[in-house]
């Protein structure tokens, strides 16, 4: 930062302030009351049935802890990260490089390449269970050509083959995400001093590990940490491709949450859920931002 | 001589006064009662609700055409209150309706339920209960005439009743019975079976049928039976299969749940077997798809809502709002029966109700009783485009609809006995969680998991759904329930 | 003579890898698409059927007759407006993070743990609060939500993107007697265009694709296009022209605007490429 005079300090005071101010409004208005509702209702009893608002201390909480269902949506949740997170990544990553350097009818490309995430993921899910079916739907219509005989693989159904399934609907929706995302942080990069790492004969891997990858990483660390938060609440996709099924295989923590609250109205247990999700992923969060240094 | 004759006159007037006034007051009341309850309805509702809106909620998509297209518009047309339709996905209707409950908005006047939440609704407080608009109109006389199933099953909560019972869903049989003719294929069979091939009365009939004509017809790419065995779907199959086949839901007097008995694993294991010889991939199969195959010719025997019935037999399929149904290849070769057992599930269905926190219940009350009435009930549940099913006594009989498409009258009778047979779904509070169970375990089965494993697992979260809620309190509802005539055949 | 018969495959190849990935990617969404044109037997055909016998525009007339097109346009204004107004706000939000390192760690924490927070749990409180405010069923509502919605995504966004510019740029031009807020405008938000571009598409796309506070907070004034889709899947039911249609309606608007942003995204990577 140069080095200011007070009264120019002062003014650059009001100028960052003012500009942070409108966002942090819209923030309080809208994020406060829900937050302040959760933790009251979660030390209450609402049920469909019950509006006793009378204060139960820590039921909802014990309850949670023993709630076995609730933490294997939970590690549901953590795979289809762990695993959807890294490959949408890589993939973005891949084609972002393939990319960044001309080819003729480059611009068509990226526009045709954005719209699985155009599509609404209710719809993505719907038509990828259509696509899945085994008498409708062209998966296994495929796979026969290339097996040589008819396929009937239960994509949806057999337990097998749902988490499968619902990688590559997941995938293959939000990988351009990450992919125009990394072409737009690539096309940042310092022309120059990769022209100099060229010069210098370095190779290739050298040259994204020691000068591409630390330019991009800013974007890159927020990508993917908004796509993990985003995964974390899965919901559409799996909903309409395998509900949850079989048994409680693939439910995710948001479709748990939606039927206990949605369906059948366990307000305030539902309440004490979303606070423990809540804190659990800022933990988890905030410690992963102190350990990684985002900014130069 | 003056005062006799007085007299004489005073007794002769007398004489005719009674007689006159008896007449008088017979052509009053005659007047009443010939006035149906459509008409009474309308009349009082042009004096309290002209120029304003009442707001039902509706399920989205084919259904609602019926209040946008039809009904509403007619109302306005005689009473000018406004009707405002918002429509709500199905999966979402409990949601929305209990959600603007407990916001207190008033933003809903009238309902569509679905009766099995009406035990939640009204113990949430949702409903308003209907008897005393029910005496003030006059509605009691056609409320006996919708059908018995119906009437004595999906109307009142505790006794009272909370909504009119407006949809004759109810689980039908569905065959070809142009297949079921051939000659050959009888001859065959009756020498491998030693009965003779007709609709099944009973599930090992159905399993040797379909078994047999899944064999017997590949050659034409034609399987025995198929089913919608999607978990939602199947769900209903197996509340139906299961009573039908002697299962009781619950021990009554300690309400533990005794749905993993020897019958339920019989079910549940034959269920499997089934899919032996449907089509491969019929786990996966919903409403549209087994629909599919079905007018397509591809499967003999199915079960199904009465639309299957109408779409196979081609009518009004012409109606833009029908665009999304294959065509029949099927017409006229299609049998109507009850399913084996002949206790069909009456699944789902729906029910008129108030709001119990609409701001117009009066005008909203009179709309329903108008739309559930003999004589608009009768117009709604022949629009072509509409999922209504006849639900009334008289409809079943209605001379315009037997005519409709060649075997209409067959049709008929079969939903008529359907619903006098039919059994209720299972509705106790929290229906939602228990039904969940069953659905669970129903993918988990297609999934390959052993039967008795799957209902022990399903017995043991009812019972604790039923701790949760309580005992005592589930175990009354579910005493109330399992009286009704509909909940165990007889 | 070699180098330039090596460039010229490679290009070639990257070319072909390009077209493969972009079949790939594109197959569901031809599949999704090609189902407007179908005829009920054709969806349910078996073997599936690859294309229609005829391109007819039957159900998208129908959509338009009945005014479900419509809510395209309800979808647009809502998705649009936000944007506009998220990327506005969050922006100079960012750039304070950015350069003035405002609130610290514990500001730019506060504001990306709003997305850490699940939707179905605040739908109702949310709901309550619009009934308080009255804003249920109306365009402000859904503006002001998704806004908020989308606003730590932005600022997060553009402070990476921000950070990316080298800061020399910037006080130079402070040296020469711009004032801070002109340096912003006239020096940084240019030069991050490629990021704008691409933060703005997903703001975008993130309201344009909200659906359980679409379907909580309107009844029937503001339907929104994801609401409105859901509305053919019905239980004894399922409309797949119209949802096909619905969703090339819904998809095309974004598809034509990102055609055209894109555009700022292609001549921000040129601009960063290595070889011509």
């Amino acid at each position: 930062m140069p080095v200011l005079r007070k009264g120019r300090r002062d003014r650059d005071r009001v100028f960052r302030l003012a500009l942070v101010a409108p966002s942090i409004a819209v923030l309080l208005l809208v994020g406060v009351f829900p937050l302040v509702y959760l933790i009251v209702v979660s030390f209450q009893n609402l049920t469909m049935s019950d509006t006793d608002t009378s204060f139960q201390g820590l039921l909802n909480y014990r309850l949670l802890l023993a709630d076995a269902r609730l933490w294997q949506s939970l590690l549901h949740t953590l795979v289809f990260i762990a695993v959807a997170l890294p490959i949408e990544l890589v993939l973005g990553l891949a084609m972002a490089q393939l990319f960044i350097e001309r080819i003729p009818g480059r611009a068509v490309f990226v526009a045709l390449l954005v719209l699985p995430v155009l599509v609404s993921p209710i719809v993505a899910g719907a038509t990828w269970s259509l696509m899945f079916d085994n008498r409708f739907g062209p998966i296994n219509q495929i796979l026969g050509w290339f097996a040589g005989h008819p396929v009937s693989l239960l994509w949806t159904i057999r337990s097998e083959l749902v988490y499968p399934a619902i990688l590559v609907a997941e995938v293959w929706q939000w990988t351009p995400f990450m992919f125009l995302l990394l072409l737009a942080a690539l096309a940042a990069v310092d022309r120059s001093q990769l022209e100099a790492a060229a010069i210098d004969g370095a190779s290739w891997w050298r040259t994204f590990r020691q000068i591409v990858l630390p330019a991009i990483w800013p974007v890159m660390a927020v990508a993917i940490l908004i796509r993990a938060l985003d995964l974390f609440r899965l919901f559409d996709v799996v909903w309409a491709l395998t509900k949850g099924g079989p048994g409680t295989m693939t439910e995710t923590v948001s479709m748990f949450a939606y039927v206990r609250g949605f369906q059948q109205f366990e307000t305030s247990y539902v309440a004490a859920v979303s606070l423990l999700i809540i804190v659990l992923l800022s933990t988890i969060v905030l410690w992963t931002l102190k350990r990684v240094e985002l900014a130069r | 001589m003056v005062q006799a004759s007085h007299g004489r006159m005073a007794a002769a007037f007398r004489r005719a006064l009674l007689p006159a006034l008896a007449i008088v007051s017979m052509a009053f009341s005659g007047t009443a009662l010939a006035q149906s309850a459509a008409q009474r309805a309308a009349d009082a509702a042009k004096k309290i609700c002209a120029g304003k809106t009442i707001t039902i909620v509706w399920e989205a998509g084919l259904q609602s055409l019926d209040p946008l297209n039809f009904s509403g518009p007619k109302w306005e047309q005689l009473t000018g209150c406004k009707v405002k339709v918002v429509e709500v996905p199905t999966a979402e209707m409990f949601t929305k309706i209990m959600q603007e409950y407990r916001a207190g908005t008033g933003a809903y006047d009238a309902l569509n339920v679905i009766p099995a939440w009406m035990p939640d609704l009204v113990q949430a407080g949702a409903l308003e209960n209907l008897e005393s608009y029910v005496d003030k109109y006059g509605y009691r006389a056609e409320l006996k005439t919708i059908a018995p199933t119906y009437r004595d099953n999906q109307m009142t909560v505790n006794g009272k009743i909370y909504g009119f019972p407006d949809d004759g869903d109810v689980f039908l049989f569905y065959y070809r019975k142009d297949l079921f003719a051939r000659p050959d294929l009888q001859k065959a069979f009756k020498a491998k079976f030693n009965y003779d091939l007709a609709p099944p009365k009973t599930w090992k009939q159905f399993d040797d049928i379909g078994s047999f004509l899944t064999e017997a017809l590949k050659a034409e790419g034609i399987y025995g039976g198929s089913f919608f065995r999607e978990p939602p779907y199947t769900m209903f199959m197996f509340q139906e299969r299961f009573r039908v086949e002697g299962g009781k839901f619950f021990d009554a007097g300690t309400m533990k749940a005794t749905v993993n008995s020897a019958v339920g694993v019989k079910v549940l294991t034959e269920m499997r077997n089934e899919n032996r010889f449907m089509p491969p991939g019929v786990e996966k199969f919903g409403f549209v798809e087994n629909l599919a195959v079905f007018l397509d010719g591809k499967s003999a025997m199915t079960i199904s809502w009465p639309p299957y019935g109408r779409f196979a037999a081609g009518y009004l399929s012409e109606e833009k709002a029908l665009a999304w149904v294959p065509k029949s290849k099927i017409a006229g070769k299609v049998g109507y029966a009850l399913p084996p057992g002949g206790h069909p599930e009456l699944a789902a269905g729906f029910a008129l109700s108030v709001a119990s926190t609409s701001k117009q219940k009066e005008a909203a009350y009179l709309f329903i009783q108008w739309l559930n009435s003999e004589e608009i009930s009768l117009q709604r549940v022949q629009l072509p485009y509409a999922l209504r099913d006849p639900f009334r006594d008289s409809h079943y009989t209605d001379k315009d609809y037997m005519a409709k498409w060649p075997d209409a009258k067959e049709y008929l009778a079969a939903l008529g006995e359907g619903a006098k047979t039919g059994l209720l779904d299972l509705s106790l509070i929290q229906t939602d969680k228990y039904e969940e169970a069953i659905r669970q375990g129903i993918s988990k089965l297609w999934a390959g998991e052993d039967p008795k494993k799957i209902l022990d697992e399903v017995a043991k979260q009812w019972d604790e759904i039923t701790q949760r809620v309580g005992l005592d309190k589930q175990k009354a509802v579910y005493n109330a329930w399992a009286a009704k005539g509909g909940a165990y055949p007889k | 003579m070699k180098r330039s018969v090596r460039r010229r495959l490679m290009v070639a190849l990257r070319t072909a890898a390009a077209l493969l990935l972009t079949i790939l990617f594109l197959f569901p969404i031809y599949w999704l698409f090609m189902i407007s044109f179908k005829t009920a037997e054709e969806i349910f055909a078996f073997p599936p059927k690859w294309w229609p016998s005829r391109i007819g525009f039957d159900t998208y007339a129908v959509l338009f007759k009945d005014g479900d097109a419509a809510t395209v346009a309800n979808s647009l204004v809502i998705a649009g407006a936000s944007t506009l107004i998220a990327m506005f706000l969050g922006t100079l939000a960012a750039y304070s993070l950015a350069r003035y390192r405002t609130g610290g760690e514990h500001l730019a924490n506060w504001i990306i743990s709003q997305r850490m927070v699940p939707p179905i749990a605040v739908v109702f409180p949310i709901f309550l609060l619009y009934v308080f405010f009255g804003w249920v069923d109306t365009h402000v509502g859904l503006i002001l939500l998704y806004t908020a919605f989308n606003l730590p995504y932005v600022i997060w966004m553009m402070r990476g993107y921000i950070l990316d510019i080298p800061r020399a740029l910037e006080e130079a031009a402070l040296v020469d007697g711009l004032t801070p807020w002109q340096v912003l405008w006239q020096v940084v938000l240019p030069m991050s265009r490629a990021g704008l571009f691409a933060t703005a598409i997903f703001t975008f796309v993130f309201a344009w694709n909200e659906f359980i506070f679409a379907l909580v907070l309107t009844r029937t004034e503001v339907t929104t296009y994801t609401v409105q889709v859901t509305h053919y899947f019905g239980g004894q039911s399922n409309f797949w022209a119209k949802i096909s249609a619905m969703s090339v309606l819904g998809t095309l608007p974004i598809f034509i605007v990102v055609g055209f942003m894109q555009k700022y995204l292609v001549r921000g990577i040129s601009m960063g490429a290595v070889k011509g």
